[in-house]
């Protein structure tokens, strides 16, 4: 036992002695669009918080704007400045591999953050922080059929055509759904492209076109909120469950007045401190998994008080 | 017949109508009609604003994100200086936006389309210093009389579609029946000649971007209103789809041309477009791809009419 604990110990020490000796770490981060909304500035500033109180870290911050040309000059610029670790979250997950490359030639470890990167980046990176996107639509299906009881149909409202998030959710939500819940059936998805008044546009159409609908899946909360409006707006709200993702202070409001059943929790605070944590495990010389998943709970009326009001 | 050529995009309009009421029972129910009305009544009261813009020669790319800006405006302070003042304070800086623009390109003679480019760039950028990018919402949404103009009814009637209404007959009018009007139209048909004749241009030209400001703040009321809340991004792509409806209805692009009831049919026919192929069920790549075939071939068709037109009187 006292060996172990040594050992232990040792091995503490060891990796504090080496942090010592090559610290601080020089992180670079380029970001997507920092201020196109809310969960990207407070992800930037919970980012900027958690290097503060780490005297271990310097960071250089970036933001693509964006803009993918912008971000492969970005990722350039960092590796001319030879900082010891990135940080991407990638405003396209294809056309940033070949920068991500040159990086991981010039032996500078890469982070992903957020966003997935395609399949054929995966050897460049050193890992990648961020949700789980398709749990997170399974959860959402687990949720709607609870919800529901097993039986009835829904619509979906989508995200942005072709981002990765939107995708996912959508895929693994339909796919949980269908294996979960076969008496739930999946009348149409549209995208609402995150745009809250876009989908209450498509919502008022969907009460049109269908006489009977009982549940709204929507790809987050902004979009959900949208849907409920629009439900509210044809009076038809008492008999429709609403479910979302990504946890918005609306969304939170709207399920504590009993009008929204439940959502995800994902946190931008725990989103950059994850991102910021992985990259330092990697400089650290730890195994890292290539794949890092930060908790991202189901939040019901039951368990609201668990859980903080979103600052977003 | 001749009557039925002159009225082309009316005839095409009603062809449409009849063919998606084919395909889908509830297109031509009147719910679904109040409902596609009303959601094309935003992009209906600024393009009313636009063709006045575009009648006098010029341009505004700029609306998309003073959308944008008047809408996180009114909703942001909405609860911190009361409706009123929030919708008095959003008007001034939405019209004070707009005679930048006029200033611009009025009196310093500057092109249009770049200044408007420009515009519509910076005013995002202003919009997300002033939110820091966070989402605006209005915290009370059931105790507020704001509500009115978005959600709100009167006879039986939407309350944006009777300001959609109210904008078109009043703009209508003013361009058709009074001076001003007939200046602006000169302005943009001839503006040597129009100076020449003694109209004051810059003015002219000055006072349509007001009113396309004006047009975008009340935009903004019915949108803010609408969804209680707003993204910083909330009108981006706004300007294309108003631009689409006033082509569509076959204002002419160059200037001098055009009227506010053709931009009510070109706004109205995008509208049930889009409403129609989502209701057949139609997937969103298969409505952006008709949506736009439909407006060239439209753009074509009026093209086509007045070269046939041009002929026919020289022969």
């Amino acid at each position: 036992m006292f060996k172990k604990t040594a050992l232990a110990a040792s091995i503490v020490m060891m990796s504090t002695a080496t942090v010592y000796a090559e610290g601080p770490y020089r992180i670079g981060i380029t970001q997507n669009n920092v201020g196109v909304d809310s969960y990207q500035t407070t992800y930037e500033s919970a980012f900027e918080a958690a290097a503060e109180a780490n005297e271990n870290v310097e960071i250089v911050v970036l933001d693509a704007g964006g803009d993918v040309a912008r971000q492969i000059g970005q990722i350039n610029n960092l590796i001319q400045q030879r900082v010891d670790a990135i940080i991407i979250w990638p405003t396209n997950g294809q056309a940033v591999i070949p920068a991500i490359r040159q990086a991981h030639k010039a032996g500078i470890p890469v982070v992903v953050t957020n966003s997935k990167i395609a399949e054929a980046g995966l050897e460049y990176i050193a890992a990648f922080s961020g949700p789980d996107n398709v749990q997170q639509g399974a959860s959402s299906a687990e949720m709607m059929c609870d919800a529901l009881d097993g039986e009835g149909q829904i619509v979906q409202i989508s995200g942005q055509p072709g981002y990765t998030t939107a995708m996912e959710r959508a895929g693994g939500f339909e796919e949980r759904l269908a294996e979960l819940c076969p008496g739930v059936e999946l009348l149409e998805t549209q995208p609402g492209n995150w745009n809250r008044e876009r989908a209450q546009r498509v919502m008022e159409d969907f009460l049109t076109k269908y006489d009977r609908i009982d549940g709204v899946y929507a790809g987050d909360d902004n979009m959900g909120v949208g849907a409920l409006n629009a439900a509210k707006g044809a009076g038809r709200a008492d008999e429709i469950v609403f479910i979302g993702a990504t946890n918005f202070a609306v969304g939170y409001d709207a399920i504590e007045r009993g009008e929204y059943y439940g959502s995800i929790y994902q946190s931008p605070v725990d989103d950059a401190e994850a991102a910021l944590q992985t990259a330092l495990d990697v400089l650290g010389g730890q195994e890292v998994p290539k794949m890092n998943f930060f908790e991202t709970p189901k939040i019901t009326a039951e368990i609201l008080g668990e859980f903080d009001r979103p600052v977003f | 017949m001749s009557f039925l050529s002159a009225q082309g995009i009316l005839v095409f309009f009603l062809l449409g109508m009849v063919v998606f009421s084919f395909f889908s029972e509830q297109f031509l129910s009147q719910s679904n009609i109040m409902t596609v009305v009303r959601q094309a009544s935003i992009i209906g009261i600024i393009a009313v604003g636009v063709t006045v813009v575009i009648i006098g020669g010029n341009l505004d790319l700029s609306v998309g994100s003073l959308l944008s800006f008047s809408t996180v405006l009114v909703v942001d302070l909405h609860d911190k200086i009361g409706p009123v003042n929030a919708i008095l304070l959003m008007f001034a800086l939405t019209l004070l936006i707009g005679a930048v623009n006029g200033f611009l390109i009025g009196f310093m003679r500057l092109n249009s389309l770049i200044v408007t480019l420009a515009m519509l760039s910076a005013i995002q950028g202003l919009v997300l210093i002033y939110s820091g990018g966070q989402n605006v919402d209005i915290a009370n949404q059931q105790g507020t009389w704001f509500a009115f103009f978005g959600r709100g009814y009167v006879a039986g009637i939407a309350v944006p579609i009777l300001l959609f209404g109210l904008l078109a007959i009043v703009v209508q009018v003013v361009m058709s029946y009074t001076g001003y009007g007939r200046r602006i139209f000169a302005v943009g048909g001839n503006p040597m000649a129009a100076v020449y004749s003694g109209i004051r241009k810059n003015w002219c030209v000055f006072s349509t971007y007001l009113i396309s400001a004006f047009c975008v703040a009340c935009a903004a009321l019915v949108l803010g209103s609408r969804v209680m809340g707003s993204q910083n991004n909330v009108g981006q792509g706004y300007e294309l789809l108003v631009l689409a409806g006033i082509i569509l209805g076959g204002t002419s692009l160059l200037g001098g041309a055009g009227s506010i009831w053709k931009t009510v049919i070109g706004v109205l026919i995008l509208g049930f477009i889009q409403n129609g192929l989502l209701l057949m069920g139609y997937p969103y790549y298969i409505q952006w791809i008709v949506t736009w075939v439909i407006i060239i071939l439209a753009v074509w068709l009026d093209l086509a009419n007045k070269r046939k037109r041009l002929l026919t009187t020289h022969s």
